[in-house]
């Protein structure tokens, strides 16, 4: 009798320290040399770490964080954690994309009103899809341009004694993005008006730079499932609109290009939608510039 | 080192701390009677038609899926019970085929247009979603549990043992298991949204199990079964906080942890 309740005593003592103590050293090897920084910014998601990533540049007294893992993707089911806001109560300065691609921002704006937020998209024209605003301007080259110009003024705005560097460094960085405007007017010259279906509703702004007509779109993404109805629609919309190009992202549209091209004369192209990757400071560049060419490549120009 | 203490200093800590002192011990209390009922797939069940609550919520455009979710949930419960009660069909197969069906529903509708992903959280649960509100929802519940549980415990007990016996002594067997199984489906639904449609059976289930392992009477019973849940959601609240992982997996986790230990105790003891 006795004995039972010593047993669970000493059980619930000993799982109380086995947990605390794996914690500890979980904590300790995951993060433990947090310094003081004068400024901290946090970014929502990939795209937003990456221009931020390059008009901070080497302002050595920011920290720049990212709010989601680089292969997280787009926010659209994204949970927040209480890590992530412990990240938040911290930060000074929360750099997101807008457009209601961060769905948690009511929940962040309500817990922590002295954060400020930069919002990417604010003044760009957003593509309007049925009831909703389709938010990847990130996919458009002039549009992420925007985009880095409005978080340069933002950060600008949140830390004044490096405005200078802040907007020299957008400068820099837009200068090598009008380089990839170029070589995407070669491209529009020889695409402009033609037919396309889309398996992913970023690419919408990649129609929108080339030019293309939208005959269809089917958002393929996270947890989607297709059914044989909507493959039919496709295939009619093919069809219907002598749709020779289809822009897919590989990682969710594969199968479903494959069977497109199999049961159609359409061709499959598969781009990048840089939602995620590593966290080098050209990978929009590196990423943008593989698209163009992959588009140069099938509409020969 | 880390402060230990530091979680207190966030609200939404707090609240889930005091959510979390109010479910608990109902969880433990619970769970008892579901392990000597064997009702463990009715639970599983139970969680699983929140799903399809939400949908329904969302078909009918009410504000507060809360209230859905209850409602069909209350509804669900009372259903099985009566299907139950008249099929000849054995229990477990009448749940399996009226959950199925209920999440079959609440998927069909919640993933139109692809949209699924924006339900995703409840699989897994979420503990920022505990406001001032539902924790009084919790309060109330919390009351009328107790008040349950003080006044018809030894009739439930009785009905458990032998039901013809109790039905024999003027015990109202059909009254007792339908508030039973509403008050069941009401924690579940209040509580499945921090803690999770996956899991939430497990909360019910394994602080019960465990003590069952190592009780030999009914107060101990209850006693370990309540120490053992309140004990697991508190230190599961506080882990998952530090180390950056949903707290419903954290708690389910260290819940299963205490299973094993009395297991393995319970049947040195008795060889």
């Amino acid at each position: 009798m006795k004995k039972k309740y010593l047993f669970v005593f000493v059980m619930l003592l000993v799982v109380t320290f086995a947990g605390m103590g794996l914690t500890s050293l979980y904590v300790q090897r995951t993060g433990g040399q947090e310094k003081e920084e004068k400024i901290s910014i946090v970014t929502s998601f990939y795209p937003m770490y990456i221009a931020a990533l390059n008009v901070v540049g080497d302002t050595d007294t920011v920290k720049l964080t990212n709010l989601s893992e680089p292969q997280t993707g787009c926010l659209h089911d994204f949970q927040l954690t209480p890590e992530d806001m412990k990240l938040l109560s911290t930060a000074d300065v929360f750099v997101i994309n807008g457009g209601g691609i961060e769905a948690f921002m009511e929940e962040v704006a309500a817990s922590y009103p002295s954060l400020q937020i930069v919002e990417a998209c604010e003044g760009i024209a957003l593509l309007q899809e049925e009831d909703e605003e389709n938010a990847h301007a990130w996919m458009s080259v002039a549009d992420y341009e925007k985009q880095v110009e409005n978080i340069a003024k933002g950060l600008a705005e949140a830390d004044p004694a490096h405005e200078k560097q802040y907007q020299s460094n957008a400068k820099d960085y837009c200068g090598r993005l009008e380089d990839l405007k170029e070589r995407q007017q070669a491209v529009f010259a020889a695409a402009r008006g033609q037919n396309v279906i889309l398996f992913h509703e970023a690419y919408a702004y990649v129609a929108e730079d080339y030019g293309l007509s939208v005959s269809y779109v089917m958002d393929l993404d996270e947890e989607r499932q297709v059914s044989a109805g909507e493959v039919s629609e496709v295939l009619s919309a093919v069809k219907k609109d002598h749709v020779k190009y289809i822009l897919a992202e590989k990682r969710y549209g594969k199968s479903m290009g494959d069977t497109i091209e199999k049961e159609s004369d359409a061709r499959v192209i598969y781009l990048d939608p840089l939602n995620r990757g590593d966290y080098e400071k050209d990978s929009y560049l590196d990423g943008m510039s593989e698209n163009i060419r992959l588009l140069e490549q099938d509409f020969g120009a | 080192m880390i402060n230990w203490t530091s979680w207190l200093d966030y609200g939404f800590m707090r609240s889930a701390l005091l959510a979390i002192l109010i479910i608990t011990p109902l969880f433990g209390l619970l769970g008892t009677m579901i392990v000597n009922k064997k009702m463990a797939y009715f639970s599983d069940a139970l969680g699983h038609s929140a799903l399809t609550g939400i949908a329904v919520g969302v078909v009918f455009g009410v504000s507060d899926t809360n209230l859905s979710m209850v409602i069909f949930a209350v509804i669900f419960a009372l259903l099985l019970n009566w299907i139950g009660s008249k099929s000849t069909a054995s229990t477990d197969t009448i749940i399996s085929v009226f959950s199925s069906c209920s999440v079959a529903i609440g998927l069909a509708i919640l993933s139109r247009g692809g949209n699924f992903s924006k339900y995703s959280g409840l699989l897994v649960g979420d503990v920022l979603s505990i406001t001032n509100r539902e924790i009084i929802y919790l309060l109330v519940i919390f009351a009328v549990t107790i008040l349950f549980w003080l006044v018809c415990f030894n009739w439930l007990n009785a009905i458990c043992i032998h039901r013809a016996l109790a039905k024999s002594k003027r015990i109202p067997v059909r009254l007792m298991d339908n508030i039973f199984a509403v008050l069941v489906a009401l924690i579940v639904m209040l509580s499945i949204k921090w803690v999770g449609i996956l899991i939430i059976n497990a909360l019910l289930i394994l602080p019960a199990a465990s003590s069952r392992n190592i009780s030999v009477n009914m107060r101990e019973y209850h006693l370990f079964s309540v120490i053992f849940s309140l004990f697991s959601g508190v230190l599961g609240l506080i882990l998952s906080y530090y180390t950056n992982v949903a707290t419903g997996p954290m708690i389910v986790i260290i819940a299963s942890v205490i299973y094993f230990c009395t297991y393995i105790f319970g049947r040195r003891c008795k060889n």
